[in-house]
């Protein structure tokens, strides 16, 4: 990683029209992290494609400025449902995949044999309390997890604040996660639809369940009076070969991408991901770190009770050596978020203007990071690759993330 | 008025431009300059609801203006 960011930061202030330099960089990073996956496949072959799909993911997260954070903020804070409608679309994709990647690993669900990687969580008041603490920190930093993570790539020093944050709450939640353990979770045992209903019936519920949910943004968007302008496009001839070219290359690389686009291709590469090895999730990567600087420094947390059986992102932390599964698609996503700001010129160094920021910054983080660990996962690996799973969990988590993230509007509505 | 909310990330941007759009009670343009290129999604719909029409217009790597005009003075 320390190789990769020497080749990334282009000189500030550098607006060369003629060369463009951070397109140069974006190939730069390119060649590097296709030498990376060279390097990672000798450790194991399964690896490199990890390893792509993570900076896919990346790369998706940026041109489609996709931010789960203002997926749920935007409903309460203004009315919109934008970026949610784009998360619903991906999260039908992943049902559908997910649900033929499930059937092939466990044919007969009614077994109560759970497929071994899926994101298939544990349904009570811890979720409630984690989705409740992740939605709140969440909206205080301004991004999710997921979100400070490319931000960072994107040159943006508050997100790097939060991703301290976020580590410090994963801490800390690893050293009281036993609490939690005794108190809550042991008896909160994990629902998983197709025991009970096999997967037809699953994601038939699943799917009416998202389109009743895309069908109430829909009502509540336009209860909310706002409306989309229409910004009238610049009409760019189409003539040539060239001209074709590069009109496409300017709406994947230069232009935003709308939200369902982004939401689309995020569905693809979580099916993607599964189907290589497991869900996409970042937080067992996280704690990962989490854990080892703690006990670098002499503070390392005690044995976790019960949570390599639950699985998931967190049952995952516990691999050993740097370059892992879920090293591949955490840290993946930073060059592919880097390679799309670059491409699009969208990459600078932002330093937030007041330090009230950075104060949101890090506590924000830490609140959602004790949540993140506690939840054993984010907005990706408890709610965007937990109801895919056909998990009661996802919706449970989703629901409390709603509730948090008005709560989270109540605050900096008051301090902003 | 000229808002610099270089710096800034969602959603301040769009809660500082509501803010000066409801002080100047569509009597005056908002020059909002922003290098956070999701409010350019935000501001917009966000202009329509106070009677302000946008205009954006890439001044920078990143950067952009967003210039809102109350809708009668066009």
């Amino acid at each position: 990683m320390i190789g990769l960011t020497q080749n990334t930061a282009p000189a500030p202030g550098a607006l060369f029209r003629h060369i463009p330099r951070q397109s140069l960089a974006a190939v730069l990073i390119l060649f590097a992290t296709a030498g990376l996956a060279l390097v990672m496949s000798r450790t194991e072959a399964i690896l490199a494609p990890l390893w792509i799909l993570g900076i896919a993911a990346g790369f998706t997260l940026q041109r489609s400025r996709f931010c789960f954070a203002s997926a749920f903020r935007d409903l309460f804070l203004f009315g919109s449902g934008r970026i949610m409608k784009g998360v619903i679309v991906g999260l039908s994709i992943c049902t559908i995949g997910f649900a033929i990647n499930m059937y092939n690993q466990v044919p007969f669900p009614e077994f109560g044999v759970l497929p071994a990687e899926a994101n298939i969580l544990p349904v009570g008041v811890s979720t409630i309390v984690a989705g409740l603490l992740f939605g709140v920190g969440m909206v205080l930093a301004g991004g999710c997890v997921s979100g400070s993570l490319y931000r960072m790539a994107e040159g943006y020093i508050g997100s790097w604040v939060t991703m301290a944050g976020i580590i410090i709450g994963l801490g800390l939640l690893s050293q009281t996660w036993n609490w939690w353990w005794d108190t809550l979770i042991f008896r909160e045992s994990p629902i998983w639809l197709p025991a009970k209903l096999g997967y037809g019936g699953s994601v038939v519920l699943t799917l009416s369940g998202l389109l009743a949910i895309f069908m109430l943004i829909l009502w509540w968007e336009s209860r909310s009076g706002l409306s989309m302008p229409n910004i009238p496009s610049r009409e760019v001839s189409q003539d040539t070969f060239g001209q074709k070219l590069s009109v496409l290359w300017r709406s994947v690389f230069v232009l935003g991408w709308p939200a369902i686009a982004g939401g689309t291709v995020l569905g693809g590469i979580g099916v993607l991901m599964y189907m290589v090895h497991m869900p996409w999730g970042v937080t067992g990567e996280l704690t990962r770190w989490a854990n080892t600087t703690m006990t670098t420094l002499g503070f390392s947390p005690p044995e976790a009770l019960g949570l390599r059986a639950i699985g998931g992102c967190a049952g995952r932390a516990d691999e050993s050596g740097i370059f892992t599964h879920t090293f591949a698609v955490t840290v993946g996503v930073l060059p592919g978020a880097l390679v799309g700001a670059l491409f699009a010129r969208e990459f600078k160094l932002r330093f937030p203007q007041s330090a009230r920021r950075y104060v949101q910054s890090l506590g924000g983080g830490i609140i959602m990071g004790y949540g993140a660990g506690l939840g054993i996962g984010c907005t990706i690996g408890a709610f965007f690759s937990s109801i895919p799973s056909l998990s009661i969990s996802g919706w449970l988590f989703a629901l409390s993330l709603a509730g948090g993230a008005f709560l989270g509007v109540k605050i900096i509505k008051r301090i902003a | 008025m000229e808002l610099d909310v270089r710096g800034e990330i969602c959603p301040y941007p769009m809660m500082k431009a509501v803010e000066a759009m409801k002080k100047l009670q569509a009597n005056e343009n908002v020059v909002v300059i922003t290098d956070h290129a999701p409010c350019l999604d935000t501001i917009p719909p966000q202009a329509g609801r106070y009677g302000y029409s946008s205009n954006v217009k890439k001044t920078g790597s990143p950067e952009w203006t967003i210039t809102l005009t109350p809708i009668g003075d066009e």
